[in-house]
């Protein structure tokens, strides 16, 4: 079916295709295929995240084997190391780290405001002081994709500004939108390399949904070739961050894949999906591996409970990661008791469990997909958030669901 | 022992150890096949990687089985008895359906790779003096601190866990100088415990057991006379191998001993020393350094027979410090030709960018190119051997690289195990990072980053492209 804004002039190229597959007939979830510089992707998708050009301990050929074709990387960490120039020598973040598939990278700005106390943010950029000596510094939207340039990612994001999204201060939230807005003109006129890179836009407005319409009307008329919904990770209420992802996706095209920023428990992945968004990432399936916490269908474990140290069952029943797998159908066999033998102990364990988890999340997205191409999408919402909770989901689940024509409680 | 060689795999006999190739000295390199039903042939000299809780350090049994060509691995049982004797060790509880090896299956070893079992670490942690071996006991050390560990015990969970080698237990005074009467009396446990040990076997006699490799005490023979006796005779027919804590062991083993395999825990510091202790006759070694290079940022680097033109250059470097930033930009293999999976898929730059990063992945890819450097380096020394020039290409590798491997600059693995120092009860607890479930993914987010460097000033920034410095 023809979308309206089909008939708008594309003036930004566009590094990638969007084919929509299957459309859910009850919610707003989609199924799709994104067709990236370094591969195709499937849509909904998680992705996992290589902070510094690496997997908490992963090669490479560890993390194509979990099935992950896109990858982020941090902008904020490879611009300190291994910095810009060398980037520029070595030829960007695909041949630093011998990765063949898709990377996204994020514009810097985030870990900017939030790892340095200091940090302010103005018209020009996020001004803050050099850690070192005090010296005053300026990160502007051209510097940071500059540096995404250098990097080379597949997916590139504007410098936007980022405030708590619990930020009692209305007109401060205004006032980053409007910026945010402005920043993403200074992106679009700094990028140098549309014809391989996708810069997408990121939405903001915190919890004000006028706000965010604003900002949705704004941002899908300078028709980036993607859109993220951005300020979502923080600490907002999960009834809020519905509501927001619900309003946006209403008024975002459907040919253009949709980037919630920083989502990644399986439920919240699983409602945003109903509500329409297509790709999240999170650190959290690699950081808690380091923990000893193992994601599941029935939920999160800490095999560093004495209860498992003679658990001889694989970490999920059934799961076809290297780790799960018998050795009789290639796998590794690992147990449980042996997660537990070396948590904390030895890397190794730490990097076991870190596949075994981002496998659990592709392999979810996988299982989504197929749900909402054979159209049975509510039915799998059910039975997961069943396996999840028994007969209590969470308020904020039932409400999001139930505003998409799913009731969890039926 | 007679001294022909012989080539061709289909005239070996059945037996485990088939000497190929040696002289009638004692002290004298020799060429050795070793063969164990289901494992691969081990042509030996060779070595046995080194593991921590039942693994090669940083390197996951998947990794170890597609990127690495690891033959053997030593196995510590201290490694897994922490809760013994309070509370039966989870891995004695480990029955897999298939009978097959609880301690292969429960560290997911490759099927194929030789699994030698013994009681300590190598090198071990010290015990204080306080808690010395008795009649009974030897010290171990655990995640929990020091333990003393029952001999019979050792020997009967030993068995059970079906190593392809067992290396029985000795009185060894790691760390200290044996007078006449500790050696006495140690001369005196070993033959009872094992005399004890082989009893045991027969009484189990399963068919399926571990080949046990006597321990010698780190003397020479003539010092430990008796129970050297002991093993050539009375339980010559239990014994498939000699475990050496110390090379002057190796210069009087009697000639009713020296079919055997010697399996040494002689700690090598450097290729140097290997050479050497593969020149006195030892088999099997383990060898530390090549994981302490690894953790100290170094890629082994050198080849045997050595093939450096000494061009008035000097002796080379054993390794690379891949910690120094001249490697930034260098996207050249960790070591020149090499063509393991580290070196055939990354580059320099992207190691040394991992090491100042403290990204996991740094030591997993230098441990990876380590083995495999040693792998060659074995292979080296046998070919060596075979063809009579061992004293000859020992003596050019001495001339063509440095006595030691390269000091260590930057900083190891953030994780130090409870392994590396002697530590009292519950300072373990130094690894334990306490886990809070952060509801905010923005702070996870924070807790991944280190914030900028200390040592990153305005300058870098700027020549990084980071930021610009504004003018004031
Ligand atoms: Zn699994
Ligand atoms: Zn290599």
């Amino acid at each position: 079916m023809p979308e309206q804004d089909d008939m708008v002039p594309r003036p930004l190229p566009s590094a990638l295709t969007f084919e929509l597959a299957s459309r859910c007939s009850t919610t707003k979830a989609r199924a799709a295929t994104l067709h990236l510089p370094h591969g195709p992707v499937q849509l909904p998708m998680f992705m996992p995240v290589a902070t510094q050009a690496s997997l908490k301990g992963l090669t490479p050929k560890q993390l194509e084997e979990t099935s992950c074709r896109l990858c982020l990387n941090n902008t904020y960490h490879l611009g300190l190391k291994p910095g810009q120039k060398t980037l520029d020598i070595i030829g960007g973040a695909h041949k630093l780290q011998s990765w063949p598939h898709n990377i996204l990278t994020d514009s810097g700005g985030f870990q900017m405001v939030s790892l340095l106390k200091l940090a302010q943010v103005t018209e020009e950029g996020v001004r803050f002081l050099s850690p070192h000596d005090g010296t005053p510094m300026l990160l502007t939207p051209e510097h940071s994709i500059s540096l995404q340039n250098s990097i080379g990612s597949d997916i590139i994001m504007q410098l936007d500004d980022v405030i708590a999204t619990t930020s009692p201060d209305h007109e401060r939230i205004k006032e980053a939108m409007h910026r945010s807005v402005r920043w993403l003109d200074r992106c679009i006129e700094a990028h140098k390399k549309p014809d391989s890179q996708n810069l997408f836009c990121i939405i903001q407005g915190g919890l004000d949904l006028d706000l965010r319409r604003e900002c949705c009307r704004e941002m899908v008329a300078r028709d980036t070739p993607g859109i993220a919904i951005g300020g979502l990770s923080g600490g907002e209420a999960k009834t809020e961050f519905c509501k927001v992802v619900d309003t946006c996706t209403g008024l975002l095209p459907t040919h253009k894949p949709r980037y919630v920023m920083g989502v990644g428990y399986p439920e919240d992945i699983l409602v945003s999906v109903a509500l329409g968004a297509d790709m999240f990432d999170c650190v959290w399936p690699t950081r808690t591996a380091r923990f000893g916490n193992a994601i599941t269908d029935s939920g999160c474990f800490n095999l560093r409970h004495a209860s498992y140290a003679e658990d001889f069952g694989p970490i999920e029943q059934g799961c076809k990661c290297i780790c799960c797998k018998p050795d009789s159908e290639g796998g590794l066999g690992i147990t449980r008791a042996y997660i537990h033998h070396t948590a904390a102990k030895e890397t190794v364990g730490a990097h076991l469990l870190s596949m075994h988890n981002v496998h659990y999340l592709l392999n979810l997205m996988r299982r989504v997909r197929e749900a909402i191409v054979e159209d049975r999408y509510p039915e799998f919402l059910r039975t997961h958030f069943k396996k999840l909770y028994s007969d209590n989901p969470p308020t904020w689940a039932v409400d999001a669901l139930r505003g998409v024509g799913v009731d969890l409680l039926g | 022992m007679d001294g022909t060689a012989n080539g061709s795999l289909s005239e070996l006999p059945d037996e485990m150890f088939s000497i190929i190739q040696s002289t009638a000295h004692t002290l004298s390199p020799r060429l050795a096949r070793l063969s164990l039903p289901g494992r691969r042939i081990i042509d030996t000299p060779h070595y046995l990687a080194n593991t921590s809780r039942g693994v090669v350090p940083h390197i996951t049994q998947d990794t170890f089985r597609r990127d690495t060509s690891i033959a053997g691995v030593y196995v510590a049982l201290e490694d897994f008895i922490e809760r013994a004797p309070r509370k039966v060790p989870p891995l004695y509880q480990f029955k897999p359906s298939d009978g097959a090896s609880p301690l292969r299956k429960f560290v997911a070893l490759q099927d194929d790779a030789l699994l030698v079992l013994g009681a300590r670490r190598t090198p071990p942690v010290i015990a204080p003096a306080a808690n010395s071996n008795t009649d009974t006991t030897v010290s171990i050390c655990t995640a929990v601190g020091f333990r003393q560990m029952k001999v019979d015990d050792y020997a009967e969970e030993a068995e059970e866990l079906k190593p392809d080698i067992l290396v029985g237990l000795g009185d060894v005074p790691y760390g200290r100088v044996l007078g006449n009467k500790r050696v006495e009396r140690a001369t005196d446990r070993m033959i009872q415990w094992m005399q004890e040990h082989v009893a045991l076997r027969d009484e189990r006699k399963d068919g399926h057991q571990a080949k046990l490799f006597a321990p010698l005490l780190p003397v020479e023979c003539v010092k430990q006379q008796f129970y050297a006796d002991c093993l050539a005779e009375e339980l010559a027919k239990d014994i498939s191998g000699l475990a050496l804590y110390d090379l002057s062991t190796l210069e009087d083993i009697p000639e009713s001993l020296a079919h055997l395999p010697r399996l040494g825990f002689t700690e090598p510091k450097t290729p140097h020393e290997v050479l050497q202790q593969v020149a006195l006759g030892l088999d099997i070694l383990t060898v530390p350094f090549i994981g302490a290079a690894t953790d100290a940022g170094i890629a082994l680097d050198f080849t045997f027979p050595s093939r450096q033109i000494l061009n008035g250059s000097g002796p080379q470097p054993l390794g690379v410090d891949m910690w120094s930033a001249e490697h930034a930009v260098d996207l050249s293999p960790l070591s020149k030709d090499c063509q393991c999976y580290a070196c055939s898929n990354h580059h320099r730059a992207y190691l040394q960018h991992l090491l100042s990063a403290k990204e996991m992945l740094g030591w997993v890819i230098l441990q990876i190119h380590n083995h495999h450097t040693m792998d060659l380096f074995f292979a080296g020394i046998r070919q060596s051997i075979a063809r009579n020039s061992l004293d000859e290409d020992v003596h050019a590798f001495s001339k063509a690289y440095e006595s030691q491997l390269p000091e260590k600059t930057g900083q190891g693995p953030r994780v130090r195990g409870y392994q590396y120092k002697a530590e009292g009860p519950g300072e373990s607890k130094k690894n334990a990072v306490a886990f809070k479930h952060a509801m905010n993914d923005g702070k996870e987010k924070l807790a991944e980053a280190t914030p900028p460097a200390e040592d990153v000033d305005a300058e870098d920034l700027e020549i990084k492209g980071f930021a610009e410095k504004e003018e004031l």
